[in-house]
């Protein structure tokens, strides 16, 4: 029963305006039989327009859409809806109807005129509650059936009209994790079993990542990256589109990229070039903040990490809104939050180290800043007498030693560490007395 | 409002779906009541005949005289036959013929709209067409009284005269979408401005005024076999069409954007339908003036019956249309043998609490 075609989903040059507003500009995709392409971006960045677009003749859409190899510019209704099966993200609720007749709506299209439904449609109706696993619930009327199983009763009404193209947009929103999981994984085995080109809006990366082939991104209505999720997904791409400071691992079975997302990036920070002086603190379980709390006092741009998630100085950054590298607790500094390390160093004036217990998981902290000794200055403080901070048998000590080597500068507390970084930023120190405990 | 609380416009607590059977039973005892509706309109009227009489009439004159005798033997005289079979014949069985097929016209008028409108609480009289259309018959009636007389004309002014308020509600309706009460206002609106030309008109005409009552609450008396055949005829030929687009009245109810993209015509059929429905309401007021709520209680009562399917609400909406009118009318004359008592008043007063509910039901929008 399935309709194979050759050559799946082909968008060129589309663009779509409401009155004078762009909402979709010049986009040109491809999806081929059989595979399943994620549509990313924020909200508002064209993806339901895109999909609209595709789906109906929407007013103000311009440019060509291939489906199955045919031209839908002009095409009817019915004509369209074999072609294409849309499963909007949201709709009216229609009436109490039988799962069975609401899912039997999308034979319409197969349907002779004023005929009733034949063996063909019914098992099709069947084969596509068998899909979605709701056929224990077929002569339940749909208002009765909780959010999940309504939306997976759509989306059977997407897969009965057993179209070479199917368009689902946010299929997953409403969904726990496991029905999440679960519609995802059915989806793409009907694109494979039955070599449907398929296009999902997804607002979560991971499942785009986990379950697509390729994710195309969009941003303003216009395209800015399409290709394996493992090439596309990045931290920069998420900072740049999203404004969301987010670290990407890889899952280490699979080798998929999935994003712990962290910070949003407040308009008065990072992205943009900052004018200040910016101070760069290396701390960690509480040893940093009295530095970022005065030097934001003093008018100083902040950055900080590598901070685990949860501890105390990471949750005082986090309230301050100051950008900084993570890494999970108790995991090794990763080469992630290196990256992002290196960018917030690359644009800081200097570098403090504050007195921070050194372990095997965050001895790179220091490692990394031999290499950047050379780069900018970096001030050593002095952790007090007699407290044990070394709990990496000794390799922190050698570091220590290594970077005051190369030219880092040791300075006995945190008042001389802003004395010496108001010289630096040529502002005078007026700082609060209270600033400095 | 969250991404899905799009609220149901309907209640939620009518059936689902009825079986085959219930929907048979349905439309079995609904036409049961017709038929001794029928029997009984039959029956009542200002003078008395024997009931025998009147059914020996009813066999002898409609097997074209080949059974039976005339008036059953039971006429004192063959002057009193004669007067009886023209009361029977000619009045009685014109008036109920016009009365069955007129609440069937308001009644598929009224799903209709319920169903391209999404709007449970659409009727032809709520939206102002049965106005239009009375207005339109009125300006025949008032200035060229000569050819109303002819059954033919007053459809085709009624007609006109509809297409106004059928136009209106079309554009409003895509226009305030998303407010239902927004339409059955601008509804509203358009019922007093037609009704306010329609007494204008009918007040022009010096021997209107008296006129004015049957117009504006309804009048089933003076019927004549021509009105009857035209009214039947329309009915079951738009009627049968209106029927047959049940299945897509189905998907409408998902949006014009989603019935369009599992293939149906959304805006041709919204158009043709409400053509339709002003169509049958145009024939069947241009006849009888403009009698409310028919068209607004029997797909909701229909509905909780047999569930939502509009290929099962509207066939038995049409034979409980027929049903309510005919029973109303018989009502008014038992009660009040001595008045023409209008039938839009008996229809009101069972449909202003029906109304009242739909709006204040839980779960309605309109609060």
């Amino acid at each position: 029963m399935s309709e194979t075609s050759g050559s799946g989903l082909g968008i060129a040059d589309l663009s779509v305006h409401y009155g004078d507003r762009p909402a979709v500009s010049a986009v040109s995709l491809e999806v081929a039989p059989g595979e399943v392409l994620a549509l990313a971006g924020p909200n508002g960045s064209g993806k339901s327009t895109l999909i609209r677009a595709v789906a109906t003749d929407l007013e103000g859409t311009v440019g060509e859409v291939l489906a199955a190899g045919r031209s839908l510019g002009g095409l009817r209704p019915p004509e369209r809806a074999r072609l294409v099966a849309w499963m909007p993200q949201e709709e009216p609720p229609g009436d109490n109807v039988p799962l069975a007749d609401y899912v039997d709506y999308g034979r319409y299209a197969h349907l002779a005129r004023w005929s009733a439904s034949s063996a063909e449609d019914r098992a099709a109706v069947a084969t596509a509650l068998e899909e979605v696993d709701l056929t224990a619930l077929a002569q339940r009327g749909i208002h009765e059936l909780s959010g999940g199983e309504r939306q997976r009763a759509r989306l059977a009404r997407a897969l009965a009209q057993d179209a070479p193209v199917l368009l689902l947009d946010e299929p997953t929103a409403h969904l726990d994790v496991g029905h999440q999981l679960d519609v995802l994984e059915r989806v793409r085995a009907h694109a494979r079993a039955h070599r449907r080109a398929v296009l999902i809006a997804l607002h979560d990366l991971n499942l785009a990542a986990r379950f697509t082939d390729r994710v195309a991104v969009l941003a303003h209505g216009r395209l800015r990256a399409v290709g394996p999720p493992s090439e596309v997904l990045s931290s920069e791409l998420l900072a740049e589109i999203w404004g969301v400071v987010a670290e990407m691992r890889r899952d280490p079975r699979s080798g998929l990229p999935y994003l712990i997302p962290q910070l949003p990036i407040r308009p008065s920070e990072p992205a943009r070039p900052h004018r200040g002086f910016r101070v760069h603190v290396v701390g960690g379980g509480g040893s940093g903040a009295a530095l970022v709390r005065a030097a934001i006092e003093r008018g100083w741009d902040v950055s900080a990490g590598v901070l685990p998630l949860f501890d105390t100085d990471s949750e005082l950054v986090r309230e301050f809104g100051v950008p900084a590298a993570f890494e999970l607790p108790f995991a090794p500094i990763g080469p992630d939050a290196l990256r992002r390390l290196d960018a917030l160093l690359g644009t800081a004036d200097a570098i403090v180290i504050a007195p921070f217990p050194v372990g095997p998981t965050n001895l790179a902290n220091l490692e990394h800043l031999v290499a950047w000794t050379r780069r900018r200055p970096i001030l050593l403080v002095d952790h007090p007498t007699g407290e044990r901070w070394d709990y990496a048998a000794g390799r922190a000590e050698a570091v220590r030693a290594e970077l005051l080597a190369a030219g880092a500068l040791s300075v006995p507390d945190l008042a001389a560490a802003l004395a010496w970084l108001s010289a630096r930023s040529g502002r005078p120190a007026a700082a609060p007395a209270t600033a400095v405990e | 409002m969250g991404a899905v609380a799009v609220r149901p416009v309907r209640g939620g607590e009518t059936p689902t779906s009825a079986s085959p059977w219930r929907f048979g039973a349905v439309a079995l005892a609904l036409l049961a009541g017709l038929v001794v509706l029928l029997g009984l309109s039959a029956l009542v009227g200002p003078h008395w005949l024997p009931p025998l009489a009147v059914f020996a009439i009813l066999l002898h004159e409609g097997s074209g005289g080949l059974l039976g005798s005339a008036c059953g033997g039971l006429a004192p005289n063959p002057a009193t036959c004669s007067i009886w079979t023209e009361v029977v014949w000619d009045a009685r069985v014109p008036t109920l013929l016009v009365a069955l097929f007129c609440g069937a016209a308001l009644a598929l008028s009224g799903g209709t709209l319920q169903g391209t409108f999404r709007n449970p609480l659409c009727d032809p009289f709520l939206l102002g067409l049965s106005s239009g259309a009375a207005m339109g018959a009125s300006v025949l009636f008032t200035f060229q009284l000569a050819l109303a007389e002819q059954a033919t004309l007053l459809p085709v002014f009624a007609f006109v005269g509809a297409l106004v308020p059928g136009m209106v509600v079309y554009a409003a309706a895509r226009r305030f979408a998303a407010n239902p009460e927004a339409l059955v206002l601008t509804g509203v609106a358009l019922s007093a401005l037609f009704s306010a030309l329609l007494a204008t008109f009918l007040f022009l005409n010096p021997s209107g005024g008296l006129q004015v009552s049957f117009w504006l609450l309804g009048n089933l008396q003076d019927q004549t076999w021509t009105r009857a055949g035209l009214l039947a005829a329309t009915v079951l030929i738009g009627g049968s069409l209106i029927v047959l687009y049940g299945r897509e009245l189905n998907v409408l109810q998902l949006g014009p954007e989603v019935a369009e993209s599992v293939g149906v015509e959304a805006r041709r059929t919204t158009r043709r339908l409400i053509l339709l429905s002003t169509v049958v309401t145009a024939v069947a007021v241009a006849f009888t003036g403009v009698i409310g709520f028919v068209g607004l209680v029997s797909p909701h009562v229909v509905r909780l019956l047999v569930g939502p399917d509009y290929r099962r609400v509207l066939p038995l909406a049409a034979l409980f249309g027929a049903v309510f009118l005919l029973g109303a009318s018989d009502l008014a004359q038992v009660i009040l043998p001595q008045i023409f008592l209008p039938v839009g008043i008996p229809t009101s007063f069972a449909g202003v609490p029906f109304f009242l509910y739909l709006l204040y039901r839980p779960g309605s929008r309109a609060r």
